[in-house]
């Protein structure tokens, strides 16, 4: 029970062993201007190593209104069955104190003098309470509704598109950069993280081996017998720090959630993309 | 009822004998004397009726020779019911449990798999019974992807005394006690394809309070586990 579930696990992300049994291939008229880069010895595939650079949620999620109810439940549940605290059990022991004094019977015998009660406790934790402000859920840029910015959609994972020029069209895309013989596909992506961000970025990423895959062939035109399309592989990364420096190119970047990779990606590619995102 | 067996001369099997033997030692147990005897007397009739249907289809008669009475439940070692209970061999033997064992595997090499050794996941937080719930949902998680869970332990808890500085005056006055807690969940054989996908799944489902640590099992996060003992370490720095 547990093997199969994990190996369809597996088999969702393991996208890279899965060129093996896609034939027909994804077919989309991308041209490369890259022509004058060597291909591989013996294959007619270019390989592109590309990222995918995730900023993980800052804030949890909020409650669906069963869960708070749920929450509340169990909340109430749990102060109904447990016992008395340190506090409430010294507040009881003065108001049993106080009313005691009113009534005049044992004025001498428990005469002690706190320097603070119970209550005067209370109100001081009350009035540091007050003065704290939780930060906002929803940010000035979700409301402007600015892609560019890194602090927009806190409870979500955000994902860096960027837009570059293939041939003679304008297409957004994760940020890939072709192999060169003599490192790993995971160097290759590393690679593309630093001349993005010329440093600034720092992202970790949590293994060596790729998480998806997308081969296309390229037009007719550019065909060659060595030359017949490429294949790029993903890899993840988690953004830690740092972002994009604001005096570099603008419109030429976006940070996006999930649902919003439609508006951009096109279509088979979104479809190989959004195999390997994980969002809750 | 007696008739019965006749019948059974076709069956060899002993069960059948031994259930009809147990029967009819039943009805002469709680028979009265006189219907004792009749029901005696058929029997020996029918068992000399059926000794010879057992000799002709080649039985062994030694069972229904000497009579119901006689023939006991005996397993030797010659006969075809020998070790006919046996069942020691079906059940995994459970190994003894070691006080001070340990396993310590390198990580395997195995082509484009390869696996991480021992790791442990520390979960830590101020609320227990977050750090308890957070740690049971990895430990099913674990289970669910067949990843085997060597051990899943607690770290003992830390106290925290948290004191603020009154507004007039030097005096420090005790503002809270903050306790922490450690869930440890150790696994093995977690293949570096599955590595990534297991950790972004651990860190995305993380509850707001509980930090989450992965690191590899050393022999310092094994022995930190036992008390310290200063009897011991003052015989062992007079001995040196």
């Amino acid at each position: 029970m547990a093997a199969p579930a994990r190996r369809n696990l597996l088999g969702v992300a393991r996208g890279w062993r899965r060129f093996e049994r896609l034939w027909a291939g994804s077919l989309s008229s991308r041209s490369l201007s890259l022509a004058a880069a060597p291909a591989n010895k013996g294959s007619p595939w270019r390989l592109l190593g590309a990222l995918c650079l995730q900023r993980p949620p800052v804030v949890s999620k909020p409650l669906t209104p069963l869960q708070e109810e749920m929450a509340a439940l169990l909340q109430q549940i749990e102060i109904e069955k447990s016992l008395y605290s340190d506090h409430e059990l010294r507040a009881l022991e003065e108001s049993e104190r106080l009313e005691r004094k009113k009534a005049d019977s044992y004025d001498e015998d428990d005469d002690r003098d706190d320097i603070l009660l119970v209550q005067d406790l209370e109100d001081m934790w009350e009035q540091t309470f007050l003065q704290f402000k939780p930060g906002a859920r929803i940010t000035e840029a979700d409301e402007k509704n600015d892609r560019t910015s890194l602090h927009r959609k806190l409870d979500r994972n955000l994902i860096l598109l960027v837009r570059e020029k293939l041939g003679d069209q304008d297409v957004w895309m994760l940020p890939q950069a072709e192999w060169q013989p003599g490192e790993t596909l995971r160097g290759t992506a590393e690679r593309t993280l630093a001349t993005l961000s010329e440093n600034n970025m720092e992202a970790k990423f949590l293994g060596n081996a790729p998480c998806g895959h997308y081969k296309f062939k390229f037009p007719q035109a550019m065909r060659t017998e060595s030359n017949l399309g490429a294949k790029v592989f993903f890899f993840k990364a988690l953004l830690l720090t740092g972002d994009f420096s604001q005096a570099g190119k603008k419109g030429h970047h976006v940070w996006v959630s999930k649902e919003e990779l439609g508006d951009y990606l096109k279509p088979k590619y979104l479809a190989q993309v959004r195999k390997f995102l994980l969002d809750f | 009822m007696f008739s019965s067996w006749v019948d059974l001369r076709g069956f060899r099997t002993f069960a059948l004998t031994q259930l009809l033997q147990r029967l009819t030692l039943r009805l002469f147990s709680s028979g009265a004397g006189h219907s004792v005897l009749c029901l005696r007397n058929n029997t020996i009739f029918k068992q000399a009726f059926s000794l010879l249907k057992f000799k002709a289809s080649g039985e062994n008669p030694i069972y229904s020779a000497g009579g119901i009475l006689l023939s006991t439940s005996r397993h030797y070692k010659s006969k075809p019911t020998h070790a006919i209970g046996r069942y020691q061999h079906l059940i995994k033997a459970e190994e003894p449990k070691k006080k001070r064992g340990k396993v310590e595997v390198r990580a395997i090499n195995l082509g484009t798999d390869h696996e991480y050794c021992v790791l442990n996941i520390h979960l830590t937080a101020y609320d227990m019974t977050l750090a308890e719930s957070y740690a049971q949902y990895v430990h099913n998680l674990c289970n669910d992807l067949s990843i085997k869970v060597e051990e899943s332990y607690a770290m003992p808890t830390k106290t925290m005394e948290v004191m603020r500085l009154l507004d007039q005056g030097n005096k420090m006055v005790l503002d809270s006690v903050l306790t922490t807690h450690e869930r440890v969940v150790q696994i093995s054989g977690l293949s570096a394809t599955f590595a990534e996908i297991f950790l972004e799944i651990i860190q995305s489902n993380l509850p707001e309070g509980v930090t989450l640590s992965v690191r590899e099992h050393t022999e310092e996060d094994f022995k930190g586990r036992f008390k310290a003992r200063p009897e011991l370490e003052e015989l062992l720095a007079k001995l040196n």
